[in-house]
């Protein structure tokens, strides 16, 4: 009798446990289903590119690279004007020109991926 | 007491000699002579594999008398121990109950002769997935050290070639590679996803067509075993089975009963959830763009507090766990885990690197690292492709094999086995005498 006993309380508990590991496992399931169902305040949460006031016919690189690799552009300049003290054609001021505010420029895409870039701690960008 | 006794009529009268059915088919059974004709090979390998077990079982029966899972529907593993040791290879390479023995070693702690029955139902059963496997000269090759780099060489040829492919199939599909208004710092500028999705069905179509030959050979064999001479004893419709079984594979109940090595379940638990649900967050990304539920809302790749994003972290780090613990046991703990051999160490090395690769991938995303990324990912595809590629020839055809096993007992009643009710019967049993 005691053994029974013990057997089907152990048989309970991993019922119960694999119940919350199912629910875990729709969360988000129930995420989409639910987003898809109920309108929000933007069309959706897909970020897109800002088309800036055509000051100048193109950027200084191509948009591919500058979707994903302006970073690398900023900290290669940045590496030259503070180590060797070479000031080029490109600085975040100049961006300003076309891209005018931050907010619906740069904060879009990082805020989307969760980015918390240095840059705006000392450049002025409003 | 009432409740075994007509069951046990109930069998005798269907005939169909049930190994370690009650003694009256047997009975029947030994009416005209069996003729064993052993496998002295199959002996000797297996001896050889499993430490000599089987020149020390001595037929006492404790493995089964210590099994939590062992019933008098469902006896295991005496009888696969008598098989073996009279080398009927046939008999034992088809028999379902091997796929409904876990390996928590109760058996072999507890053998008064040391002969480790769980470690050579362990080797058998790595026997029958090569013995099922299609084609079975491939499952052969696949279970050895040696095969290791072409192993992995066949599905990084396969993308290689993809990739190569990739600019003159888009001109002539007419597939377009610019990426449009969205912003995404995605993989697809190198790896697009019509090319992984079409690549990896296409793998995994035929896994999944070798896989269904292999289960369809077993579940034959399961048949003629349960079934005997045809007048099958079902107990239930096919799907309600299948029902069954899954959750019990859901619940891991069965492993829950053992008690040797309870570690065993913790570790398996966290690595059938992590794969779970790595895998449905999987088809979910792939499905997106024809999916109903989600079209116009879908982003991809996911930011980091989405869900699903959190899901397949979560996913992750369950199945890096349960691999590091499985390995943390099987070397601390040899003697209660039981043997280990490649067939063992090959799934979960190529699990852990899989989920490794994979969040060296996410890492090396998230600092954005260009090249790295991309060859990290590559490797992570590898991987996955070996796994898919090798699934019916691994130790992964568990899955399949098991689940088949698990929905055969209850397709042939023969699960209903509690310990409650093994309780009766041996009381039953007692009060007879």
């Amino acid at each position: 009798m005691a053994s029974e006993e013990t057997s089907s309380g152990g048989g309970r508990r991993p019922a119960r446990l694999t119940v919350l590991l199912i629910v875990l496992l729709l969360v988000p399931f129930a995420y989409s289903v639910v987003g898809r169902f109920v309108p929000k305040g933007t069309a959706s949460d897909e970020v897109f590119l800002e088309r800036p006031p055509a000051k100048y016919k193109r950027c200084v690189k191509g948009t591919d690279y500058m979707r994903y690799h302006h970073w690398e552009l900023l900290r290669e300049t940045r590496e030259q004007v503070v180590r060797y003290g070479i000031r080029g054609e490109i600085a975040l001021d100049r961006c300003r020109e076309c891209h005018q505010k931050r907010e619906r420029f740069c904060d879009q895409c990082h805020s989307a991926v969760s980015l918390t870039p240095d840059c705006f701690h000392c450049h002025y960008y409003p | 007491m009432v409740e075994t006794t007509p069951d046990l009529s109930h069998r005798s009268q269907g005939a169909p000699a049930l190994p370690g059915a009650d003694m009256s088919s047997v009975a029947a059974r030994n009416a005209r002579p069996i003729r064993i004709e052993p496998d002295l090979d199959f002996i000797r390998s297996l001896n050889q594999r499993a430490g000599n077990a089987l020149k020390k079982c001595f037929q006492c029966g404790t493995c089964s008398a210590t099994c939590a899972l062992s019933s008098d529907r469902l006896p295991i593993p005496r009888k696969e121990m008598a098989w073996a040791s009279w080398g009927m290879k046939e008999r034992l390479l088809n028999d379902p109950d091997l796929w409904l023995c876990y390996q928590c070693n109760d058996c072999s702690t507890s053998c008064p002769r040391g002969a480790r029955p769980g470690d050579v139902l362990a080797v058998v059963r790595q026997e029958a997935v090569i013995h099922h496997a299609f084609p079975r000269f491939y499952g052969e090759w696949a279970n050895q050290p040696h095969s290791i780099p072409l192993l992995l060489g066949i599905p990084a040829a396969l993308l290689t070639l993809a990739l190569v492919l990739r600019a003159p199939l888009e001109n002539a599909l007419g597939i377009s590679r610019s990426l449009g208004p969205r912003i995404s710092y995605s993989y697809s500028n190198v790896l697009p996803h019509w090319l992984l999705n079409t690549l990896f069905l296409l793998i995994a179509f035929l896994a999944v067509l070798c896989m269904i030959r292999g289960v369809l050979r077993l579940w034959c064999s399961m048949r003629t075993t349960c079934a005997g001479d045809g007048r099958a004893l079902r107990a239930k419709g096919f799907l309600a089975s299948l029902g069954v079984a899954l959750k019990s594979v859901l619940a891991h109940d069965r492993f829950s009963k053992c008690a040797q090595s309870r570690s065993r379940y913790w570790s398996h638990l966290a690595v059938f959830f992590g794969f779970l649900a790595l895998s449905l967050v999987t088809l979910w990304v792939i499905t997106a763009p024809y999916n109903p539920l989600i079209q116009g809302n879908f982003v991809y790749p996911f930011s980091f507090w989405n869900p699903w994003k959190l899901l397949a972290n979560l996913g992750g780090i369950a199945l890096v766990g349960g691999c590091l613990w499985m390995i943390w046991d099987r070397l601390r703990n040899g003697e209660e885990a039981g043997v280990s051999t490649f067939f063992d160490w090959a799934l979960i090395a190529t699990l852990l690197a899989a989920a490794l690769t994979g969040f060296m991938t996410e890492i090396l995303h998230y600092v954005r690292l260009e090249p790295h990324r991309h060859l990290a990912y590559f490797v992570h595809l590898v991987l996955v492709g070996a796994l898919f590629l090798c699934l019916p020839y691994t130790k992964l055809a568990h899955i399949i094999y098991r689940t088949a096993a698990l929905t055969s007992a209850a397709y042939y009643g023969r699960d209903s086995t509690g310990p409650a009710m093994r309780v009766q019967a041996t009381t039953s049993q007692g009060m007879e005498v």
